[in-house]
């Protein structure tokens, strides 16, 4: 039944002593392909661009300087992982900077002036500042990947971190500009961000911390509430508070994408952290009730469902932006109009004016037809599998489920914007992941990114060692001959580890 | 239709085309990765490494892989012996009970301990936490995927 599977030598040299430079054919190859595909997109957009604006006929790249920035940044992110020896996933890098790769053509193809930045005299416009934050996030991703070496900053101070995140959530209260109506951005200086983005991330991990903390007790006690059974009640208390939360983004932030987001990723991660439907059932009757609740107390949300449910009500007024997405993506047709040749101006404006940060699956969805969205949402799928596989392999629950939580909130966030500019689901103002412009969206992202691909990092040492309660651990194997293991006098509990540790 | 038109046409869905060739070898290395995991996947529930151990047997860094049931202790029937004198003929018995696994202590006289904790009875674990028997320490992993 059971077998030594022999010895395995569990202290690896950390390679931090010496590099030792490992290749990585296939994600070289596959970002040839990227480069390759991007050079073709770019041409054929140069090509239009240039008929339109009645210039001489040449097929070649719009800004081929830009482009040729880009690419060389995911090749310097390819060889940094070489030179570090990283054995990584090789597949992310090239899936993320497809996708990065054609936001950066949207981008070039809108009107520039949707943004305007300035720096060093020298004006920027909407592609130059997407290129900057794009390489911000590619150099945060290789950072993470490279430098983190240990995941005990992350596990160790998961309730630091929630502070941390709920800082950042009441620091958007307060500090909070509304834009479009929703309360999501905040201004220090001459920076702003978007908190939410970054929220996204803290909150996985501390969802990784906290049920990785107490799986074996969710999942295995109940309490009978009648007839059905549902976790003991004080486990069961963060699902309110994180229900809470969810509600609390909707009222005070307006911020409908994000409230969803947060808790469909709670309770996936719940899900795979316990494998119980009832929590999932429990979960989503909550949430059913949360949306009921908020459709009938508030204004801004019954507005949304409304659209969501009948946008050509009012084509030119609450559902204009829904409408004009619908026929963005009905003009694309199978195979679109081609980069550079859709979007009509009406009155020499776009339709869509945040088309750049919330409808950039619609401008893609006219340009590059049916066929091109259907390959975007596959890339999209390529790195939900990736990050899913990532926690099968994982040495343990904290890890695994630290992948899983960071793939499904990309997967989830692009599900959700992607729904809202299709009309499968409300519209809610979030961005698509490594597409939309915005800075704290890409480099949010871009943080996913790194964290995943530390997390597939074949070369790491093992799992730190469990927090145990103060004073209490056996330091067996530092002090040879030591006595039999003095264990604490206390009478004997049911392990909950580190349930007593604070 | 000039030369040119054509060109411009032709680069358009070569775009196009070279996303799905993307995802082609995005699918083919994943299709492998997939396939060399289920060849490579033991019939395991999880592994039992051995983190310290003061004892000749087990050694520090052994592995065991586990079935639903593991007897510990002492005596050489046990799935996994630990040669200690610290640690009863029957220690404790890890089990896979469908969601989580459980280390039970089967009354030994030095007790088991979880995470430094001791082991009243039945108690559930997860994977990453600790176990000692007698003076070797165990950590409980997922298998190897």
């Amino acid at each position: 039944m059971t077998a030594p599977a022999g010895p395995v030598p569990l202290a690896r040299p950390t390679a931090r002593a010496r590099l030792r430079p490992a290749p990585r054919p296939r994600e070289l190859a596959l970002l040839g392909i990227v480069a390759v595909a991007l050079l073709a997109g770019s041409a054929s957009l140069g090509a239009t661009e240039r008929a339109l604006a009645g210039q001489p006929a040449v097929l070649a790249p719009v800004h081929p300087f830009q482009l040729g920035i880009y690419l060389a940044a995911l090749l310097a992110a390819h060889l940094a992982q070489v030179v570090a020896g990283r054995r990584t996933d090789q597949v992310l890098l090239p899936a993320v900077g497809l996708l990065g790769g054609i936001g950066l053509l949207l981008m070039e193809r809108l009107p520039q002036d949707l943004v305007g930045a300035s720096i060093a005299g020298r004006s920027l416009g909407l592609s130059d500042v997407h290129l900057v934050w794009l390489l911000v996030a590619i150099g945060a991703a290789t950072a993470v990947a490279v430098a983190a070496r240990s995941d005990a900053w992350l596990r160790r101070y998961k309730y630091t971190w929630a502070a941390f995140g709920i800082a950042l959530l009441l620091a958007t209260f307060v500090l909070g500009r509304e834009v479009d109506g929703a309360l999501l951005t905040i201004s220090v200086g001459p920076l702003s961000g978007q908190p939410s983005e970054l929220l996204k991330v803290i909150l996985v991990i501390f969802l990784a911390g906290y049920l990785s903390e107490f799986r074996p007790i969710l999942a295995t006690e109940s309490t009978r509430l009648g007839p059905i059974r549902v976790p003991p009640v004080p486990y069961l208390l963060p699902m309110l508070a994180m229900w809470a939360v969810a509600f609390l983004i909707v009222v005070f932030q307006r911020d409908l994408g994000a409230a969803f987001l947060f808790f469909a990723v709670f309770l996936a991660l719940l899900y795979i952290a316990t494998g119980r439907a009832a929590y999932v059932v429990l979960g989503v009757a909550l949430g059913i009730l949360g949306a009921l609740l908020a459709y009938r107390l508030f204004g801004h949300v019954r507005a949304r469902v409304d659209i969501w449910l009948d946008p050509f009500a009012d084509p030119l007024g609450a559902g204009y932006q829904v409408v004009q997405s619908l026929y963005a993506f009905a003009r694309g047709g199978v195979f679109g109009t081609g980069l550079g040749a859709g979007l009509p101006l009406v009155d020499g404006r776009l339709p869509v004016p945040a088309i750049h940060t919330d409808f950039p699956l619609a401008a893609l969805g006219e340009e590059l037809g049916l066929a091109g969205v259907l390959a975007i949402l596959g890339c999209y799928l390529v790195i939900v599998e990736r990050g899913l596989r990532i926690a099968a392999s994982a040495a343990d629950d904290f890890r695994a489920l630290l992948a899983a939580g960071l793939a499904l909130v990309v997967g989830v966030q692009a599900f959700i914007i992607a729904g809202g500019n299709l009309r499968i689901i409300p519209l809610t103002g979030i961005t698509l992941p490594f597409i939309s412009y915005g800075g704290s969206s890409l480099l949010a992202n871009g943080i996913v990114v790194g964290l995943l691909l530390a997390l597939s990092d074949r070369g790491v040492g093992p799992p730190p060692a469990p927090r145990t309660p103060g004073g209490l651990r056996f330091r067996l194997g530092s002090r040879r001959g030591s006595a039999a293991p003095v264990g604490p006098a206390t009478p004997a509990r049911p392990a909950t580890p580190a349930a007593s540790a604070r | 239709m000039d030369g040119y038109a054509l060109a411009v046409w032709i680069v358009r869905l070569a775009f196009l085309a070279l996303l799905y060739v993307f995802l082609a070898a995005v699918t083919r290395i994943l299709l492998r990765d997939l396939r060399g995991a289920a060849v490579g996947r033991a019939s395991s529930l999880g592994r039992l490494v051995v983190v310290a151990s003061d004892v000749a047997e087990p050694t520090a860094g052994q592995a065991f892989a586990l079935g639903a049931v593991a007897p510990i202790g002492r005596d050489v029937n046990n799935a996994i012996v630990v040669d200690d004198s610290f640690a009863s003929a029957e220690h404790a018995v890890l089990t896979f009970r469908g969601r989580t696994w459980y280390v039970e202590d089967l009354a030994s006289t030095n007790g088991t301990f979880v995470n430094g904790l001791r082991v009243a009875g039945l108690a559930a674990i997860g994977f990453g936490d600790e176990v000692q028997v007698g003076r070797v320490r165990f950590r409980l992993e997922r298998p190897p995927a």
